[in-house]
């Protein structure tokens, strides 16, 4: 019997296909792993699939879903094929991260020191008053090295024309690369033969530079800083990446009953010999958890006094309170603006094309084409309260129509993008699935990029909401280097 | 290292301990089923009485069969001291201390957890449950040894100890709690025909026999085996030698000191109990007094190192 080609019925004509090229052929940098999988044929990429589902369970890889019967761990929903970009497309995208990130943390130095941005009229004034992730207790704040988002996680988009777009840039608690590191190492069990023959960068160096950039922001130079990771605790839907990141580096786990600041204005975890000084705290709560003398006063979470020994210096966090104010996507529609501000450069990522609400002539625009745009409110994450007008019923075009109406402030709209699709086991064949990618980017006293990111998929058909709170899984990305 | 670390370490090795000893304990309890004649007076029912859960056993059945009592002490979630509860509780602080050891720690209870919730059907049938509870029995000796060999001698590594030292002790008093019963002066001549391989199962649940037997070097007899199990300095799962790695512990862990007294007082109250002197009426209640010595060491040690729910 002659074996049917698994990439027979694979059909990559609906929007950019990652793998296959329109007409059928493999892209050039996918040409031996297509190649590869036609060569293992359906049966056995569905047994490598059982042996990945297997290490999911045994190394424990879960995230937390809130659901009316309590909190469940899942098992984190993997697909196995792999995600190919080639490593010359990566060196520019990398280059692009990186300075995107330097003007994001000009413009928060910017925001809560001189405003000069503002008094040269680039930004309009009432953008940063209005923006919910604004911390007045910020302003005259000088972190060291000027970079206040520490960590960020920018999402990237493929459209139809093959360009790589910022979709948007996370600087607040941004999670997923712990999912980065162990897809690795779940590819290396089920398809060791693969990664031998090809070039493929690794990612497992990121705790390390994790740990060195953490390091560099000690307050005071020193060789062995004391770094903790902070963490809402264990119901938190992170708490496997906070306490696989604390692992990594070595660094210790606390949440806020572990810390406490006394009055030397100095954070001090308790520990078996009493208390031990903190130099470097990396934060996973939310600004305004953190601290219930400045924020949420029943917060109980947080530190009380966090605040007041970062701003005296005494402790650095990662990322800093206030970072979240260029976390907003009316911001980001600013970004290409300020990378020619302060870097006196050209930006070059793409932004995707936005329109404000806050602006009555683009509002009206988005209003009378609500069925073709994606509407998302200025600071929502996860994916939450999003309109996509294609997908979406008269009703709830009517319910967004009011929604900005009352709150222009509040919303953007950007065209709705056809997101790269990439091929992903479903039941019985390859079909294609609408991807996007995150990579983390660092910035201390240097700067760093993963070697690709977490690709996360919608795993249903035609679905453009990755959110593996959403019923989204991810991928293992591949940055390949084919010279060599 | 974080008081909160400590106190979930030191919890992890007391419910890994607490699965061993219950896989155990239950295996050499079936092995001694089989061997005894129908209607010696020892049965599922004295298992229950050692684990301490007669109370809440006949709350939920009627008859301690084999079958009841073998699925409260092994799967049941109701009973916090069953096997799978003491397992899940293992395998959640160590969820939560991941931080504190190599990867494969976590991994490997991990794997025992999935394993031992996943064959629960198993439990039904003789065969299946032996074979279930020595998987259960490898699962624990493996992370053992795979912390004997990755885990540095640490803060960390002393508090694991602790915790395991301290559910030892508890469980093999518990264990010689067997005697009460094997030695009452009205034992039926029939128990008394099968004494020897009564006393020998004993000490294969402890995995104690071989060592035993070159110690002791004699004919198995009850009070030596219970003075063996109580204070020979060299068998590790002896109470004396439990107490011995406990203090050995404690002495390297910062302010140590305030537990000085404490530890004494636990090792004059063992060394002080003279089996030979002890009626079989009088050795529960001995026993229950030693276990009250561990319990009030616990608190002394929570009270030293964890997490208080102080203000400043």
């Amino acid at each position: 019997m002659a074996t049917q080609s698994i990439w027979a019925q694979y059909s990559a004509d609906k929007a950019y296909d990652e793998m296959i090229a329109a007409g059928g052929k493999p892209r050039d940098a996918c040409a031996s792993l297509s190649q590869y999988l036609q060569s293992l044929g359906m049966d056995a990429i569905k047994g490598r699939l059982s042996a990945a589902e297997a290490a999911i369970m045994e190394m424990g890889i879960t995230f937390t879903v809130y659901s009316d019967e309590g909190n469940i761990d899942r098992a984190w929903p993997f697909d196995i094929i792999p995600r190919l970009i080639d490593f010359q497309e990566w060196q520019v995208v990398e280059a692009g991260l990186k300075q995107r990130l330097k003007a994001l943390n000009c413009f928060i130095d910017d925001v809560y020191n001189d405003q000069q941005i503002i008094k040269d009229g680039l930004v309009p004034a009432d953008l940063i008053a209005s923006s919910s992730n604004f911390r007045k207790e910020c302003l005259g704040m000088k972190p060291k090295f000027g970079s206040w988002a520490n960590i960020c996680g920018s999402d990237l988009v493929r459209a139809g024309d093959g360009e790589l777009y910022v979709l948007e840039d996370n600087l607040r608690v941004p999670s997923g690369v712990s999912y980065m590191i162990e897809n690795r190492v779940i590819t290396k069990r089920i398809f060791p033969e693969l990664l031998e023959n090809l070039n493929i960068l690794p990612v497992d160096d990121y705790p390390t530079q994790l740990f060195e950039m953490l390091a560099s922001l000690a307050p005071e130079a020193d060789d062995t800083p004391q770094i903790a990771v902070l963490t809402p605790g264990i119901y938190n839907s992170a708490y496997f990446e906070h306490a696989f990141l604390a692992q990594q580096m070595g660094a210790e786990l606390v949440e806020g009953g572990d810390l406490l600041v006394k009055d030397d204005d100095c954070v001090y975890m308790r520990t078996i010999k009493g208390l031990e000084k903190v130099d470097v705290i990396y934060r996973r709560i939310d600004d305004l958890f953190l601290d219930p003398e400045v924020f949420h006063k029943d917060s109980v979470l947080g530190v009380k006094g966090l605040m007041r020994a970062w701003k005296a210096g005494n402790v650095a966090l990662a990322n800093a309170p206030g970072a979240g104010v260029a976390d907003d996507k009316v911001v980001y529609a600013y970004v290409p603006e300020m990378i020619r501000y302060y870097l006196n450069e050209q930006p070059i990522l793409p932004n995707v094309p936005t329109y404000l609400c806050s602006d009555a002539e683009q509002c009206a625009y988005v209003l009378a084409h609500l069925p073709e745009l994606v509407v998302k409110p200025a600071n929502e994450s996860g994916g939450y309260g999003m309109l996509v007008g294609p997908h979406a019923t008269q009703k709830e075009i009517k319910q967004f129509h009011k929604l900005i109406q009352d709150n222009p402030r509040n919303y953007i709209a950007q065209p709705a993008l056809a997101l790269s699709t990439c091929p992903t086991l479903c039941t019985d064949k390859l079909e294609p699935r609408h991807i996007d990618l995150r990579p983390f980017i660092l910035q201390g006293q240097n700067s760093f990029v993963t070697a690709g990111g977490l690709t996360r998929v919608a795993l249903r058909a035609g679905s453009l909401i990755v959110n593996s709170s959403q019923g989204g899984g991810s991928k293992d990305t591949w940055i390949i280097n084919r010279e060599q | 290292m974080l008081s909160r670390s400590a106190e979930r370490l030191y919890w992890m090795a007391r419910y890994l301990e607490r699965t061993e000893n219950t896989a155990r304990l239950i295996s050499a309890t079936m092995h001694l089923i089989y061997d005894l004649p129908y209607g010696v007076e020892l049965g599922w029912r004295n298992l229950l009485n050692i684990c301490g859960v007669e109370e809440a056993f006949y709350q939920r059945f009627k008859n301690p069969s084999e079958q009841n009592t073998t699925r409260f002490l092994l799967a049941d979630m109701s009973n916090p001291g069953s096997l799978l509860a003491s397992l899940a509780a293992a395998r959640e602080n160590i969820r939560t201390s991941r931080e504190l050891m190599p990867d494969e720690a976590w991994q490997q209870v991990n794997e025992m957890y999935l394993y031992a919730h996943n064959n629960l059907d198993s439990l039904s049938n003789r065969r299946g449950r032996a074979v279930y509870l020595q998987e259960i029995m490898a699962g624990c000796q493996r992370f053992t040894g795979f912390m004997a060999g990755a885990m540095s001698r640490s803060d960390s590594a002393r508090f694991i100890c602790i915790g395991r030292n301290l559910e030892r002790a508890d469980m093999t008093s518990r264990i010689m709690d067997f005697g009460t019963v094997l030695l009452a002066e009205n034992r039926s001549t029939k128990m008394r025909e099968y004494e020897t391989i009564l006393w020998l199962n004993v000490l294969k649940s402890l995995s104690a026999v071989l060592m035993y037997r070159k110690h002791v070097r004699n004919r198995i007899k009850g009070t030596d085996v219970l003075n063996y199990l109580l204070k020979n300095p060299d068998f590790p799962r002896s109470v004396l030698h439990c107490l011995d790695e406990i203090v050995h512990c404690i002495k390297h862990l910062p302010n140590a000191a305030e537990l000085n007294p404490h530890l004494e007082q636990v090792e004059l109250h063992l060394l002080a109990i003279d089996i030979q002197q002890t009626s079989p009426e009088q050795l529960h209640e001995v026993l229950d007094g030693l276990q009250t010595q561990f319990d009030g060491l616990h608190r002394q040690i929570a009270a030293t190192w964890f997490l208080k729910n102080l203000e400043g």
